[in-house]
């Protein structure tokens, strides 16, 4: 179900030419530098967008685009010394209106921030929402998102990475053992329900990724951070792949891989046919996919909770400790 | 298609449009649009078929719509009707952002970081041209808010479908898994609310023939979602909210005892959620909106956790950990 390419991005670029427009009547003079920043974009897609603009108009009385009916900019000033003046405007008076979707996009948004310490004035937080329904063309459509569940730690941890400071605190690791860690925060992570910190640890003298709710007595200290969030590239996936890594291979129902995006599963076998979507409960075609871990513990948590739709093939060690892990949890109960 | 057609940028087309039926006050026809707005007018022949630039428009105009710009259309008074006669329009006052809706420099920020937490999913179109539209009024953040970055994963292909269907009021079909069984069955269904609640996505949609209202998971449809041209009428403001209400009051009513090893990742997880409280004797006390999920997610913490109550959850634990020892044995 390939959605057409073409006419997405010549929309985005309308509602760019939309934005611009009014930009530039407000600033009266600007330089190209600036105008690109404040959009950020690449400075040549601005200049396209002012020569676009700069032989646009309306037809008027003619019908045939007389001077007059389009817009017009101080060439030399543009051409010479890359500022824009606009020096004739056509139809467009103000900012363009937010769709209802757009607007949805944006309130769910800030609900979701809502726990968020710079968050804390929440009249404020619904004026601004009331503002962008106002400000929309239809009512936004109707999409909520929970306001995110943080703790005390949340704003310490904050305090920290805005005075650039380090930060002492117990850690739970995924073994289960507790110890101290001397971190360098340098951002705060969050994916839906879940929030992370990510740091240089000093203890490991490694970028580590950090569970919230797995920091207990953390303290602000006085020492200044060493690494700083320009000096290392933090990227989107919160755990960062290694070269000790081990290998997984696991066989996963067709409908659960977008689950363990996280994990970056890569296809092994050729994927049998996509199942029927009338019998889509016990897939008999499943995919075979490697995943690449840094312990089995994540994985163990994983495939106990997905049960029946993930299975861990090998290696050996990987499904042996899924295995332990199931049955420790039955002897928990008196039914073996 | 004529070869010597001289080729006009979508963009261009598309912005010429809008600037054309925005100068207008008594709206444009059909006719008129094709014949002098650039390009358009390049490819318009006076007497022929104009089929395929006629469709052309149609296109466009479901683009304008998309991107929020609300485009009008005038019955001809003395031949209502008729399509040749409507006229075409967009009106200010629907398409300016009102002169009383300014953000200051803090609002911006904030703003900002809304917009970044869509960035994984389908809705980050969407949230990239409202902060452009933003960026429009010329205000500079305060300062970049550093140090954040949230997301809200959208991972769910049925997301994006049931989002458009939402925006466009009609009914949606879909094969439907509903946690703890075992066949999927297709349903119809008008739907109201996309939510998300306890870091899952929901649909909120109501069964046209009953009127009942249903909460599904969207992780549990099995099936592609097809969107249908059945439309229905736009539902009040606050469906979403009162999704979440809906379901907050089967999560508040539904209650298990777990007992949970001292310091486990379990505790750590479960103890710090919404609503979790200790009892006398160390055990922990959970709400819950679905005993299948609850299941799925305690089966995961393994040793770290016993059900005590109710004895389905229990069952359906053992159940799960059973199937993982089998399957890894």
């Amino acid at each position: 179900m390939a959605e057409p390419k073409a006419p997405k991005l010549a929309g985005d670029k309308l509602a760019f030419l939309l934005s611009l427009v009014p930009y530039l009547m407000d600033q009266g003079r600007v330089t190209v530098a600036e105008a690109a920043a404040h959009f950020g974009v690449p400075q040549e897609q601005l200049r396209e967008a002012v020569r676009l603009i700069s032989v646009s108009g309306i037809p008027g009385e003619t019908a045939t685009y007389q001077h007059g009916d389009l817009f017009d900019i101080a060439w030399d000033d543009f051409e010479v010394r890359d500022e824009i003046v606009l020096t004739h405007n056509v139809a467009i008076d103000e900012s363009p209106r937010f769709s209802g979707r757009e607007a949805a996009a944006l309130i769910a948004g800030l609900n979701y921030l809502a726990a968020l310490p710079e968050h804390a004035d929440t009249a404020a937080g619904s004026a601004l929402m009331s503002k962008l329904a106002r400000g929309a063309s239809a009512s936004p459509t109707q999409l909520a998102v929970e306001v995110s569940q943080t703790n005390a730690t949340l704003a310490l941890i904050r305090e920290s990475v805005a005075a650039g400071v380090q930060l002492e605190f117990d850690y739970l690791n995924a073994r289960g053992g507790r110890e101290t860690r001397r971190v360098d925060p340098l951002r705060i992570d969050a994916v839906d329900a879940d929030w992370y910190l990510r740091g240089w640890c000093h203890s490991r003298e490694a970028l580590r990724t950090f569970r919230l709710d797995h920091i207990s007595n953390a303290t602000v200290t006085t020492d200044a951070i060493v690494r700083r969030a320009d000096d290392v590239l933090l990227s989107d996936r919160l755990f960062e792949a290694s070269s000790d890594d081990l290998v997984v291979t696991i066989e996963v129902a067709p409908g659960a891989l977008p689950l363990l995006a996280e994990y970056e599963p890569e296809l092994v076998a050729p994927s049998l046919p996509a199942p029927s979507p009338t019998e889509p409960t016990e897939p008999t075609s499943r995919v075979r996919v490697i995943v690449r871990v840094s312990h089995f513990h994540g994985l163990k948590r994983l495939a106990a909770s997905m049960n029946g739709t993930v299975t861990v093939l090998s290696p050996p060690q990987a499904r042996q400790t899924v295995k332990d892990w199931a049955d420790a949890a039955l002897s928990r109960y008196t039914v073996l | 298609m004529a070869a010597t057609v001289q080729k006009i940028p979508a963009e261009e087309r598309l912005f010429s449009l809008v600037l054309a039926l925005l100068a207008t006050d008594g709206g444009l026809t059909k006719r008129e649009i094709l014949s002098t707005v650039q390009g358009y007018r390049q490819r318009y022949k006076a007497a022929g078929h104009n089929a395929s630039l006629e469709r052309q428009f149609e296109r466009d105009k479901d683009d304008l719509r998309e991107l929020g710009i609300p485009l009008e259309t005038i019955d001809s008074p003395g031949d209502p009707g008729n399509n040749q006669n409507l006229r075409y329009l967009i009106p200010r006052g629907s398409y300016e952002l009102p002169a009383d809706i300014r953000f200051t420099p803090q609002e911006t920020t904030l703003l900002g970081l809304a917009a970044l937490v869509w960035r994984e999913g389908s809705l980050s179109a969407d949230a990239r041209r409202a902060l452009l539209k933003l960026r429009s009024l010329g205000i500079t953040a305060t300062e970049p808010l550093l140090g954040y970055a949230p997301r809200l994963s959208l991972r769910d292909a049925a997301f994006t479908p049931l989002n458009a269907a939402l925006e466009k009021h009609v009914l949606v079909g879909f094969e439907y898994l509903k946690p703890g069984e075992t066949a999927a069955r297709a349903r119809l269904v008008a739907p109201l609310a996309l939510f998300q609640h306890q870091g899952r996505w929901h649909l909120f949609a109501e069964e046209p023939d009953s009127k009942l209202t249903k909460t599904f998971l969207l992780r549990r449809i099995v099936s592609a979602v097809t969107v249908t041209s059945t439309a229905f009428p736009a539902p009040p403001p606050g469906q979403g909210e009162r999704a979440i209400a809906e379901l907050d009051t089967v999560w508040n009513a539904n209650l298990a005892t777990v007992e949970v090893e001292a310091g486990s990742d379990a505790a750590a997880r479960l103890g710090t959620r919404r609503g979790s409280t200790v009892t006398a004797n160390g055990d922990l006390e959970l709400h819950y909106a679905d005993a299948n999920i609850l299941a799925d997610e305690l089966a995961g913490f393994g040793p770290e956790i016993a059900v005590i109550s109710p004895s389905a959850l229990r069952d359906a634990v053992i159940a799960r950990l059973q199937r993982t020892a089998a399957d890894h044995g």
